[in-house]
């Protein structure tokens, strides 16, 4: 019988997509492919936004002022930030998807994971200087 | 159910289960066949994986020795799906063991056994991770197996014969009537029920645990449980077995597999097989045993560290126990009746090597077909076994 | 000194609504595995727990299971890893059909790798005595290389390792998909066509989305991935090449 009557704790039954998102003592190969897809979903979403945002050119110059002013704002600016990073990582690790795909650096994918990572932070923060100081 | 022949329970799905499971389809039988556990989760799964040349048995167990050799043969044809076969060395460490050389290539000549002699040099550069110190040695046929897939293909080929396969079902009562064997009480462990199987006789395989399920019907299997620790590494060693050129002891074998190597083993005799504790000081005795063929074998890093019991053919009463007792007692196998016992039908089976299950397989087979009045001709020695993977692809589950 | 480990068992049976987890406290010697502390616990405390086991050396590849998460094959994981005194949680592999408690059925990856016709036993090269054939050599020559198993255990703990094995039901998996490349690279009598068929469509080999979880598990040298990453580069030549010959 079992000694330290805790109780029965029910376990969680497996979600299949959840899965990509447990986070437990994932692999950087992992981390890669989790990133990549909630990059990839935030692109979308912002191709979405992009022509939303768009579509308000046909209501005349107003409506697109008034955009233009809400995009100045400091909290849009910093979305715009967290783009470029999902932009650079999402470009950046699908070259490395690319290249192992084509078996080159196989070896080697977690350091071209770490720096496409790195690349994506440097340029990231660049973008995020030249923003602010605008 | 396939054969429409009498129909048998098999008690355990170790290597003599399995293979009595395979020829009794072969032959016709009804089978089922009950385990409590995984396939090989008992002695065989933890057991060396050495396919015997017979060469270990030829100076103290001749009649062993000619079985291995012959089961080593048919083995090699029927199964070929399982077996690494890059034969095995008797090396020579001390001018004793040098001077054992020619009892023991007699013992091999008169099993039947093909030996060829190897000087220091030959042996260093075929194998350049054996110590310098080596004084000679024989290369022998021995081969190396992989014990569950050893199981699994005897099961499969069962089954594709109709045979049933239960594991996680244990047994807990041979059921008897009027002095006959009715079949079994079984506990389904993957949903927690109980089961009765009835049959035309029951053999049991079930190795170290024979003695409780013959209990079960008020019978004895005499049985010594003797243990023997067994360590991996993870380097391999040697292209082929490595063996000491000397009468069986410990730590005189090491089984090469893919990129390990396992030394083996001690023995010692415990009552009770279910948990058995691994004595630190065996452990320590078997890496100094290997750092004695191969320089270095201490440092690496183990791969496991195991210790199951064999269940050796007991007195038929009570006898004093000592130590070394237990390696004199014969590496042959017993099938026993249980007749006078009031459990006609029921057979126990009991030691007995891998590497001759199908052996004790035909002669069980053939005590059991005698008694039940259904003899066929036993065809296990020619019949190529199904791939080991073929288990669970084409499962009957009850 | 002994270790003691609290093991939290994931625990289910048919008929059961939903699985959930037994707590058992078990004293180990520091030199023992998970697999030794799984095994005392089934045989001093509950009888009823399933767990599959059979070589406790990495060879058999029956004992796969998760601690904490992560696949492992408890017969080689030592004790010591994990804190003395800590709880570590154990799970049955993922993206297999469950039986009870531990225990999973392997006949879907078993039906994998027989479609891309694995065979264990690998084949010798050119003066290497080939364990298959009718007649091999009874005392091999002095020069002749070992004939091995191959690495794959076929423990299944890659596919339960991969992202998309878990999102992908019909997906081949990382193990059919190494053990392939290994048919392709020694055929051992296999029509490379067939293999190859087996592997070149869309739950086969370019399913793969890189993950590389599956080398990270595997326990025995086997690379999943980068196997992945070879065939995609040389596989549609040598299917090619087949489908020429077949011609």
């Amino acid at each position: 019988m079992p000694n330290a009557d805790k109780g029965r704790v029910p376990a969680e039954r497996s979600r299949r997509v959840s899965r990509w998102f447990d986070p437990r003592g994932i692999a950087p190969g992992q981390l890669a492919f989790v990133l990549h897809r909630i990059t990839g979903l935030g692109l979308v979403f912002y191709l979405y936004l992009h022509l939303a945002v768009l579509s308000l050119l046909a209501r005349g110059p107003e409506a697109w002022d008034r955009f233009i002013d809400l995009a100045k704002t400091t909290p849009i600016l910093i979305l715009d930030v967290v783009l470029i990073f999902g932009l650079l990582f999402h470009a950046l690790n699908g070259l490395r998807l690319t290249l192992v795909s084509l078996n080159m650096g196989v070896r080697r994918q977690t350091a071209l994971f770490w720096g496409a990572a790195l690349v994506t932070v440097v340029l990231t923060a660049v973008a995020g200087w030249m923003i602010f100081r605008m | 159910m396939g054969g429409g022949g009498p129909h048998v329970v098999v008690v355990g799905a170790g290597s003599t289960g399995a293979a009595i499971a395979h020829d009794l389809a072969l032959r016709g039988f009804a089978v089922t066949v009950v385990e409590r556990g995984e396939v090989g989760s008992g002695t065989t799964g933890r057991n060396h994986g050495l396919l015997h040349s017979g060469a270990r048995y030829a100076v103290t167990d001749p009649v062993a020795a000619r079985e291995c050799i012959e089961e080593n043969l048919i083995l090699r044809k029927i199964m070929p799906e399982g077996l690494e076969l890059n034969g095995g060395y008797f090396i020579a460490l001390t001018p004793e063991d040098m001077d054992f050389r020619q009892t023991f290539l007699e013992g091999c000549e008169a099993a039947g056994i093909p030996t060829r002699e190897l000087t220091k040099e030959q042996l260093l550069r075929m194998e350049p991770r054996l110590s310098p110190k080596i004084l000679g040695g024989v290369m022998v046929p021995d081969g190396v197996f992989e014990p569950y897939r050893f199981c699994l293909s005897f099961l499969a080929s069962a089954q594709a014969r109709g045979a049933r396969v239960l594991t996680y079902h244990e047994v807990e009562g041979v059921l008897v009537e009027g002095g006959r064997t009715r079949g079994v009480q079984v506990r389904d462990r993957i949903r927690g029920r109980e089961l009765t199987i009835t049959a035309d006789a029951v053999v049991n395989a079930a190795g170290p645990w024979a003695a409780k399920v013959a209990a079960t019907a008020g019978c004895r299997v005499p049985l010594i449980l003797a243990p023997g620790v067994m360590i991996a590494v993870g380097v391999r060693y040697s292209h082929r077995v490595v063996n000491r050129l000397a009468p069986p002891g410990d730590g005189d074998i090491i089984v090469p597999q893919r990129f390990t190597s396992m030394i083996g083993t001690t023995s010692w005799t415990v009552q009770d097989a279910d948990l058995i504790p691994i004595p630190p000081d065996h452990v320590e005795r078997m890496m100094d045993a290997g750092e004695a063929f191969f320089p270095g074998f201490r440092r690496q890093p183990k791969r496991g560290v195991f210790a199951v019991a064999r269940p050796l053919v007991g007195p038929e009463e009570d006898q004093a126990e000592g130590e070394g007792f237990e390696r004199a007692v014969t590496r042959d196998f017993a099938c026993k009746h249980h007749e006078a016992e009031g459990a006609a039908g029921l057979f126990s089976v009991t030691g007995g090597k891998t590497t001759t299950s199908r052996l004790m397989a035909e002669a069980v087979v053939d005590q059991v077909g005698r008694w039940l009045g259904f003899e066929r001709p036993c065809q296990t020695r020619t019949e190529v076994l199904l791939p080991p993977r073929r288990f669970f692809t084409e499962r009957v589950v009850s | 000194m002994s270790w003691r480990l609290t093991l939290k068992i994931h625990r289910w049976q048919p008929g059961d609504r939903a699985p959930y987890y037994d707590h058992f406290t078990v004293e180990v010697p520091e030199e023992a595995y998970v697999l030794d502390a799984i095994e005392k616990v089934w045989a001093e405390q509950d009888r009823s727990l399933a767990f599959r086991h059979a070589c406790h050396h990495a060879s058999c590849g029956s004992c796969g299971l998760r601690v904490n998460g992560r696949e492992k094959l408890p017969c080689i994981t030592p004790v010591t890893d994990y804190p003395n005194g800590s709880t570590i949680q154990i799970d049955p592999l993922r993206h297999f059909p469950l039986v009870r408690d531990l225990v999973v059925d392997m006949g879907p990856f078993s039906q994998a790798m027989e479609a891309v016709r694995f065979s264990i036993i690998r084949h010798a090269s050119e003066g290497v005595p080939d364990a298959r054939s009718s007649e091999p050599p009874i005392l091999p020559e002095e020069d002749h290389e070992a004939t091995r198993f191959e690495n794959c255990l076929e423990c299944g703990l890659c596919v339960s390792a991969c992202p998309i094995a878990g999102s992908a039901l019909n997906y081949l998996g990382p193990a059919a998909l190494a053990a392939a490349e290994r048919m392709l690279v020694e055929p051992r009598g296999v029509d490379p066509l067939a293999v190859w068929e087996a592997i070149d469509h869309d739950d086969g080999l370019w399913r793969c989305h890189g993950a590389f979880e599956c080398s990270a598990a595997c326990p025995s040298e086997v690379d999943p991935a980068a196997a992945i990453m070879r065939l995609r580069r040389y596989g549609p030549k040598v299917g090619q090449v087949a489908r020429q010959q077949r011609r």
